[in-house]
């Protein structure tokens, strides 16, 4: 039991890992801090948001922007990664690790071998899992994924979505309010 | 000493060339958010010399992008990640000059006299009576200008619910902001570019500075120090936000330090420093307001891009008796879309991305009960915090209520923000597929824009940390000014409450400490 219990904690600690950095990854790369060498991506990493990229846009036949064309995974690498501090990285990494391997469990081969089809169906199984970190792992990866497609602005015209406006619009600034008087 | 120029007197990194620096105040501020600013200005318009330490960058507001993701980056605690233990809350909070004023959505409500009341009777804050508290709500409301949102102060998303509620007969709440000549781009979370936004950076702060405060940027307080049981002063460094090296030690004495740092930052600094924690309270009873938002998506284009970023509430649940949640509208930006339901992975989230355009969304935010925890582990912060079972349920209750108003608003179907695909085609389906959800850790996208409760204010010494007029009941001149203090959550978005109730520490402050 002690020993369950121990493994659903290190699941915990990894899925926490995977969705306390998800939100970083809005960090576009005018943020991006300095990537040192522990922080890179290894190539298994690479792998699964490479893979992760092409089942969860796959955009032929639609508008969007194909992501193969945007430096997606180099804005998770340069935003996200970069300056994240080392116990935080180091989750992400054996989570993303984890993920992948586990998809031998069910489809035979690891999570970046699988087709689209079989990847496809793997991460709703596990958005959908009974277990927390298998969901926590799922909706974690695609997020940080998604999420540095759409901070990418040159994805934003085919929905029509037009950015900031302020300039484009000739807003005046109003400057600091005058103290109040006595 | 007053200057009068009304212009910010910020100090950041880039500015410091002596490794050690050492100054003397008669109070030294830590944190510049809405506390903060609001006691820098009372205390050096009382003739004070105050010294303001804020942790995070002094980022001018021609310097916003308007981008959420690059504002994360550059504005937000953790980057935007400060998240509970379990990860499934993102927990919102400002980390810069003007702290969370900066990038919060301006909607500002009075603390219900039901809290007052309660607070009164529970913790034995009889001195909070609403008559006691009317005169700092219109002080706050007068310098922020904090009024009602003006018949074209609204959005497309907007327009479309209030037909929603009108046709279920639901009272219209409508937004009361500290906003000025409201431009209606709907980047208050990214900060207001252009200062209509009534944010401590372009009020107190500057106000502060007239009066010869100081503002020291990427300054973080490592330790609060005492003397014969009274606040002396604080130790700090000056980190450099290119390199995270420090880059100058610094030190302030001062006779009344106040803690603003904000209700995950103010009681790790008492956690660190070892003070004011007879209680055992310091860090406890941390609750959130959680909110869940539901994405409606209709069969044309509203375009719910810009306008306010919220003008909209149904309150008429929110008081604990009645439910305890509130309804709130939001545009929404596509990065921000782009996470916020699951509608399946591959094509089906390809086509919920096209049809972004035909969205809009409703939030439901809950009072939650005082359940979690902030503490330091190895040196690394943890919000220990789940949402807790009748609190959920309440959620429950809530979202129904928000599925039938986006339906009554002409919505085809709705996402739930859930891990996996939910989605609710018709009024039909609201309670099935409702109450067949579980509380379950990593189930939901939970976002949380209110901490509060890790310093509660209370008469007894025994169960809190500060007392009623907010001095810490073991330290004296030691304050604490930020939504650390409240004992309870109370339902709506607490920023107004804190206005009101820094400007009462504040009184007490100058009253107890003649300049």
């Amino acid at each position: 039991m002690s020993q369950i219990n121990n493994q659903r904690r290190q699941f915990l600690k990894l899925a926490t890992a995977i969705s306390a950095t998800v939100m970083s990854c809005s960090s576009m790369q005018v943020m991006a801090g300095i990537l040192t060498d522990d922080n890179k991506m290894d190539a298994t990493e690479q792998a699964v948001f490479n893979k992760m990229l092409a089942i969860s846009l796959p955009t032929e036949g639609s508008n969007l922007v194909d992501p193969a064309t945007l430096p997606v995974i180099s804005t998770i690498e340069g935003a996200l990664l970069a300056g994240m501090p080392h116990h935080i990285r180091k989750g992400l990494n054996q989570g993303i690790h984890y993920f992948n391997q586990s998809a031998e469990k069910a489809f035979g081969k690891r999570f970046t071998k699988l087709s689209d089809e079989e990847a496809t169906k793997f991460v709703d199984q596990w958005a959908a899992s009974d277990v927390a970190p298998h969901r926590a792992l799922a909706m974690g990866i695609k997020k940080l994924t998604v999420l540095a497609y759409w901070a990418i602005p040159n994805t934003w015209a085919p929905l029509g979505y037009d950015g900031p406006v302020s300039e484009k619009w000739g807003l005046a600034k109003r400057g600091i309010t005058p103290e109040p008087q006595a | 000493m007053s200057t009068n120029k009304n212009q910010l007197n910020v100090i950041t990194a880039a500015d410091m060339t002596a490794a050690q620096l050492d100054l003397d105040a008669d109070v030294v501020i830590i944190g510049s958010g809405a506390g903060g600013g609001i006691n820098a200005y009372e205390l050096a318009k009382a003739g004070k010399k105050v010294v303001v330490l804020e942790a995070g960058p002094y980022v001018p507001s021609e310097k916003f992008t308007e981008m959420m993701a690059v504002s994360m980056a550059t504005l937000y605690e953790g980057e935007g990640a400060q998240s509970n233990t379990d990860g499934d809350i993102t927990v919102l909070q400002g980390r810069c000059v003007g702290g969370s004023t900066v990038v919060n959505a301006a909607l500002c409500f009075r603390t219900p006299d039901y809290y007052l009341k309660k607070w009164g009777k529970e913790f034995g804050l009889t001195n909070l009576t609403p008559e006691v508290m009317l005169p700092y709500f219109e002080k706050v409301e007068e310098n922020l200008g904090i009024t009602e949102v003006k018949g074209h102060e609204t959005s497309v998303g907007a327009e479309y619910i209030k037909k929603g509620m009108k046709a279920l007969d639901i009272p219209l709440g409508l937004a009361r902001r500290n906003i000025r000549d409201c431009a209606m781009t709907g980047f208050c979370f990214a900060g207001c570019k252009t200062d209509r936004k009534q944010s401590m950076m372009v009020t107190y702060l500057p106000w502060a500075c007239n009066h010869g405060a100081v503002i020291y940027a990427d300054t973080r307080v490592t330790k609060i120090n005492t003397q014969n049981g009274a606040a002396s002063g604080v130790n700090a460094e000056v980190v450099d936000p290119k390199t995270g090296k420090v880059k100058t030690r610094m030190s302030v004495k001062a006779p009344i330090v106040v803690l603003a740092a904000g209700p995950t930052g103010s009681p790790l600094l008492l956690q660190q420093s070892g003070l004011a924690n007879s209680s055992g309270q310091v860090g406890k009873n941390f609750a959130c307001h959680p909110s869940l938002s539901v994405t409606a998506m209709f069969d044309k284009k509203l375009n719910d891009f810009h306008g306010a970023t919220h003008s909209l509430f149904d309150d008429s649940h929110t008081l604990p008796d009645d439910g305890g949640w509130i309804q709130l509208n939001a545009v929404q930006d596509p990065v921000e879309a782009s996470f916020m339901a699951e509608p399946g992975t591959g094509k089906p989230y390809v086509r919920y991305m096209q049809n972004y355009p035909n969205s809009t969304r409703l939030i439901t935010l809950i009072h939650d009960k005082n359940v979690g925890e902030v503490t330091l582990e190895n040196g690394y912060k943890e919000i220990r915090y789940q949402v807790d079972d009748e609190d959920f349920e309440a959620m429950k209750k809530g979202l129904k209520d928000n599925a039938r108003i986006l339906f009554a608003s002409g919505a085809k179907y709705l996402y739930l923000p859930t891990s996996d695909k939910q989605r609710i085609n018709s009024v039909d389906e609201i309670d099935s597929v409702i109450d067949a959800l579980e509380n379950q850790p990593a189930r939901y996208r939970y976002t949380s824009f209110h901490p509060q409760g890790t310093c509660r204010m209370g008469a007894d010494k025994r169960k809190t940390v500060v007392n009623p007029y907010g001095e810490t009941h073991d330290i004296k001149r030691l304050y604490v000014v930020d939504a650390s203090l409240l004992p309870t959550s109370i339902g709506y978005n607490p920023s107004e409450t804190v206005y009101a109730l820094a400007s009462y520490i504040a009184d007490h402050i100058n009253e107890a400490n003649p300049s």
